[in-house]
């Protein structure tokens, strides 16, 4: 934006008299008032660039003030003019104009008072950045001005109304075709003292009207409640009432019209409202439309459809993730209880999403109110878990995989042992980890399987899982792996998985396959790898018998470390 | 020796003066003016109850000296000056409003009864002057006016007080211009407003979604006029247009309830929320047929629901507002409200519990006042507003909360703006304003607007019903109500 000042006519420098002092620091401080709307346009408030255009900005105020307390400037079109100078021109009528912006919207002066930098700036530029965008329907900028109720900026403003007057007043047509009157409307500091009002009273002093007998005057108690009550006016919960109201009208209405009609507002009310980030409203929302379902006679089902899919439509997965990605980029978040109302509220449909946010939630109070939300939501409706244990995206299924062994959840077997040829080793682990935690016949019958998996972790999980619930059906399996080349090759983690598990489960009748391990020698005469001679001592300490116990003492004084202290651990296990 | 000190023009707020300093600013001149003649005010009641040697008169003589020295040191002159209605200090109109001018009216009626117009407080001013000066003016007398000024000046002399310069009353033409700007202003706001009512109407029964901007800009220009000079509005509800009812009553209706919501405190921006409400109160009726709304004969049952279901009609029809800001929820909350009555035995009829709105309870006094004292195609005959008031007091079936009509009362006076008087001098007259001093309620400003031998005058002359002859005796008392039609009087011709 170019804010240059305009050469001064000769005319009006003849015509008008002479400024009480040179116009620069009025155009200095127009320059920099330019630039600081622009930065408040382009740039986030924390920004440093936008910071110190403030500061300039603030600053060209100063020079100002030497010389007065108070400026006006008129504006026309394209120039902002004071004490008959133009101090600022701008060509062409758009919204980047400041006098344009001013102007459009009937602003003719602007009176700035000492003060204004410190007080009013910022809310004076974030109006005039809203008045250069709004649309016809929007407020203008005299609309705003208004709101704002600046205390160190009066201003003068043309009643550009364009309705005709109506026919009660018609004697003022003549006035209202002439040249349009400038309305200055009473400034912030002309507010009565205290002590002017009504309601108020000098302290310390006797108050005459106290001896008055008027039937008319209040007495305190009057007065008191009209405080309180004009004090709770603005502490009531105006969208709760709103949407009460709503729902009474749609259940004592039984015009399906109208009963479509509040639906439609019910629908984009609870938009508009999680736009607001307003969810106790939200919430209370939902639950009162449920109750309003049950509640409203003659509702045919198409308006009962149609009222009930208005809580389903924030749990659909789109309408859901807008939310939490909100939330997540939200600077402060909204109180924990309007949150836990909200989330209360959410169907069945909304596990998935909130599953897969889960694992990307960063904010840690979304995580918990995730997490307490999905719990009870999955608790209530195993259903729709089991359902998404065989969801495509994998994050999804791996916490309803989780969940489902958490709850222990029966009818999850199914889907997870159709999970359990996943390629995913990951997905494959969770598996096990569920069907052990479920521990139903059918889910260990099913985890045995995993002993024999292509993933090291999967078979150790699976081992493990099958040792603790002592589950001998394994045991073939169990032993065939003891036996196998397989087990040599493995990690020593797994190879004590298996053997741990083959000792829990193989009774007597495994002591001759662990002492031959432990103790015996191969065809060429060696001994077994020490790794597995220990974990065969491991496995003969869990089974715990007499002739276990012999068995490990024969190996007491073996050369490998290994063995001799996986022995002596296992013997100090045994009993006696 | 007092001199008559003639007026001062009237301060022109945006003369530019670059040397002046903060003080010197209009809205200075008007905080440190309240403040002198509340002290001022405060002065005259402590003398008036206790001896002059007590603390409290000390102390109140002391506040009004310093409040004094504020503004002499500050604008090297203080001149107190009465004109009509308003207060100038120092040639600045003081921003009073009925709230505060009951509060100095004794002071003005002190001034009015010993003849001063203006008062000059000169430099050097001592709480000795004063406890002299209000001594003298509440010495009781039955002298007239003229010749208490000329004594009071006299015994200033003799008592050799000379910090006090008096003036006699004058209403000057700057006064007068005034005045009448304020007027034709407060007309373009309403003919403003009433046009923007109807716009938004009309479109609601069209089915179009209607421009709230213009209704905001309405609304805040009537919080303007009612801050600035309520009565001057105040009286153009008198009008009462047959033709154009429903979009005037919406607008009288906002007009009365900003008022009263003034009364009881409410700020600038809380006076703006509850003028909206009360200007949509009634958009509902947008969606009930014209033909039974407008009905002269008895509604039938089905006409009746429909007419009793305006108010939730017009909760929808508020959500079709046109905004991008937030939805107007409170002037929801009052549409939807303002049948109901305090106990809720109104309409319309609700499940879910609810407590009425403050704003609903000021709306409906409003609304049903204003509907009460208008003709209508089924309302023939309506009730003087006097009654109305009575009406709305006295019986609880109204539904009204007390403590809003008692402040509504208040506000309107014992004899509302518009009502129409007969004196005990055999003259009509209208109501004009409510007087100040709420001790005399019963005697309001009104207009004479026919002679004894009843011919009717226009525009008629305005006294003030407190106004005593020398023997104390009332030049004019109001004897009872009348109707305005009885007698071929069109009210709202007088405040046009």
């Amino acid at each position: 934006m170019s804010a240059t000042s305009a050469p001064v006519s000769p005319d009006a420098v003849e015509d008008a008299p002479e400024p009480p002092f040179p116009p620069a620091p009025i155009e200095d401080m127009l320059r920099a008032l330019g630039k600081g709307v622009r930065a408040h346009q382009l740039y986030m408030h924390n920004n440093p660039t936008y910071l110190k255009a403030l500061e300039n900005l603030r600053a060209s105020f100063a020079p100002v003030w030497a010389l007065t307390e108070t400026f006006t400037l008129q504006i026309t079109e394209n120039e902002f003019k004071w004490e008959g100078v133009v101090v600022s021109h701008e060509a062409g009528k758009t919204s980047d104009s400041l006098p344009w912006t001013f102007y459009k919207d009937g602003i003719r002066e602007l009176r700035f008072q000492r003060g204004f930098e410190a007080d009013d700036l910022i809310p004076f530029l974030d109006v005039v950045q809203r008045a250069r965008r709004h649309s016809p329907d929007e407020d203008d900028l005299l609309v705003m001005l208004w709101e704002q109720d600046l205390a160190h900026l009066r201003y003068r403003y043309v009643d550009v109304g364009d309705d005709a007057p109506s026919a009660v007043m018609a004697d003022l047509t003549a006035a209202h075709l002439a040249e349009p009157r400038l309305v200055d409307p009473p400034g912030a500091d002309d507010a009565p003292l205290p002590e002017e009002t009504l309601l108020a009273s000098r302290p310390g002093m006797v108050n005459l009207e106290d001896f008055d007998s008027t039937l008319y005057f209040l007495d305190e108690d009057e007065a008191q409640y009209l405080r309180d009550a004009v004090a709770n006016e603005y502490a009531i919960d105006l969208r709760g009432n709103v949407i009460a109201m709503l729902l009474d009208i749609f259940e004592l209405q039984t015009d399906p019209a109208i009963r479509s009609e509040i639906c439609e507002i019910l629908d984009g009310l609870m938009l508009h409202l999680l736009s607001a980030a307003q969810f106790r409203a939200v919430a209370y929302l939902l639950v009162e439309v449920q109750a309003a379902v049950a509640r409203a006679t003659a509702l045919d089902p198409a308006q009962r459809d149609q009222l009930i899919q208005i809580p389903d439509r924030i749990s659909e997965p789109t309408a859901l993730s807008q939310l939490l990605q909100s939330l997540e980029e939200a600077p402060t978040l909204p109180e924990q209880d309007d949150l836990n109302a909200l989330f209360d509220q959410l169907r069945p449909s909304a596990l998935g999403t909130m599953f897969a946010w889960l694992a990307r939630a960063e904010e840690p109070r979304i995580r918990t109110l995730l997490q307490t939300a999905a719990g009870r939501l999955a608790s209530a409706n195993t259903a729709e878990l089991v359902r998404l244990i065989g969801h495509t995206d994998r994050v999804v299924a791996v916490e309803a995989i989780r969940r489902a062994g958490a709850l222990r959840s029966g009818a999850a077997v199914t889907p997870l042992v159709r999970r359990m040829t996943d390629p995913d080793p990951g997905t494959r682990l969770a598996v096990a980890h569920a069907l052990a935690e479920i521990g139903s016949a059918g889910a260990l019958q099913a985890l045995e399987r995993l002993v024999d998996d292509a993933d090291r972790d999967v078979r150790v999980a699976a081992a493990r899982a099958l040792a603790a619930r002592a589950y001998r059906p394994a045991l073939a399996r169990v032993e065939a792996v003891v036996k196998g080349k397989g087990i040599r090759e493995a990690d020593l983690t797994e190879k004590m998985a298996i053997f741990e598990t083959y000792g829990a489960l193989c009774g007597e009748a495994g002591i001759g396959l662990l002492d031959g391990i432990l103790n015996g020698r191969t065809f060429l005469g060696k001994r077994e790898d020490e790794e597995l001679r220990a974990c065969a001592a491991m496995a003969l300490g869990r089974i715990g018998s007499e002739r276990a116990t012999e068995s490990l003492r024969r190996a007491v004084s073996a050369k490998d470390i290994v063995v001799r202290n996986a022995v002596n651990k296992a013997l100090r296990g045994a009993p006696a | 020796m007092s001199t008559a000190v003639p007026p001062r023009a009237p301060r022109d707020p945006d003369a530019a003066n670059p040397h002046r300093n903060e003080s010197g600013s209009d809205a200075y001149v008007r905080r440190v003016g309240r403040a002198f003649i509340i002290a001022f005010y405060g002065a005259v009641r402590a003398i008036k109850l206790y001896p002059i040697e007590n603390a409290a008169v000390q102390k109140a003589l002391d506040d009004l000296t310093a409040a004094s020295r504020t503004i002499l040191d500050s604008e090297k002159e203080l001149e107190f000056r009465a004109s009509g209605e308003y207060i100038f200090i120092n040639a600045t109109r003081l921003r009073l409003d009925i709230d505060n001018y009951t509060s100095f009216s004794h002071l003005l009626s002190l001034f009015r009864a010993s003849g001063i117009g203006s008062l000059r407080v000169l430099d050097g001013v001592t709480p000795r002057n004063w406890i002299v000066l209000l001594s003298m003016l509440q010495a009781p007398g039955d002298e007239s006016p003229e010749d208490r000024y000329f004594q009071l000046a006299g015994k200033l002399e003799a008592a050799k007080v000379t910090t006090f310069d008096f003036g006699p009353p004058t209403d000057s033409d700057g006064d007068r211009a005034q005045r009448q700007q304020v007027k034709a202003a407060a007309k373009q706001t309403y003919s403003q407003s009433v046009a923007a009512t109807k716009d938004v109407i009309n479109s609601v029964r069209l089915g179009r979604a209607p421009n709230v901007r213009k209704l905001k800009r309405v609304v805040q220009g009537i919080v303007d006029t009612i801050l600035n000079d309520e009565s001057s509005l105040m009286g153009l509800t008198t009008i009462r247009d047959y033709d154009e009812y429903t979009f005037t009553h919406s607008v009288n209706v906002c007009i009365f309830s900003v008022a009263l919501g003034r009364r009881l405190g409410l700020g600038k921006l809380q006076l703006y929320d509850l003028g909206l409400a009360a200007l949509f109160h009634d958009i509902g009726k947008a969606r009930v047929p014209v033909d039974v709304i407008n009905k002269s004969d008895a509604l039938s049952e089905e006409e009746w629901r429909q007419i009793t279901n305006h108010p939730w009609l017009g909760v929808l029809s508020l959500f079709r507002m046109r905004a991008s800001q937030d939805l107007p929820y409170r002037s929801m909350i009052v549409a939807f409200e303002h049948h109901m009555k305090c106990d809720l035995s109104g309409y319309p009829k609700v499940i879910r519990p609810r407590a009425l709105s403050m704003y609903s309870k000021i709306v409906a006094v409003a609304d049903g006042f204003d509907a009460a004292t208008t003709r209508r195609a089924y309302q023939h005959d309506p009730m003087s507003p006097a009654a109305v008031l009575q009406e709305m007091r006295d019986n609880p079936r109204r539904g009204m909360d007390q403590v809003v009509v008692k402040a509504f009362i208040n506000l309107l006076g014992l004899y509302p703006v518009g009502t129409v008087v007969v004196l005990d001098t055999f003259e009509l007259a209208i109501v004009h304003a409510p007087n100040p001093n709420p001790a005399v309620m019963s005697r309001p400003i009104i207009r004479v607007v026919s002679d004894p031998q009843g011919n009717i005058l226009y525009p008629g002359t305005l006294f003030d019903l407190t106004e005593q002859s020398a023997t104390g005796v009332f030049a004019r008392t109001i004897i009872k109500t009348a109707d305005p039609d009885r007698y071929g009087i069109k009210v709202g011709d007088y405040f046009v």
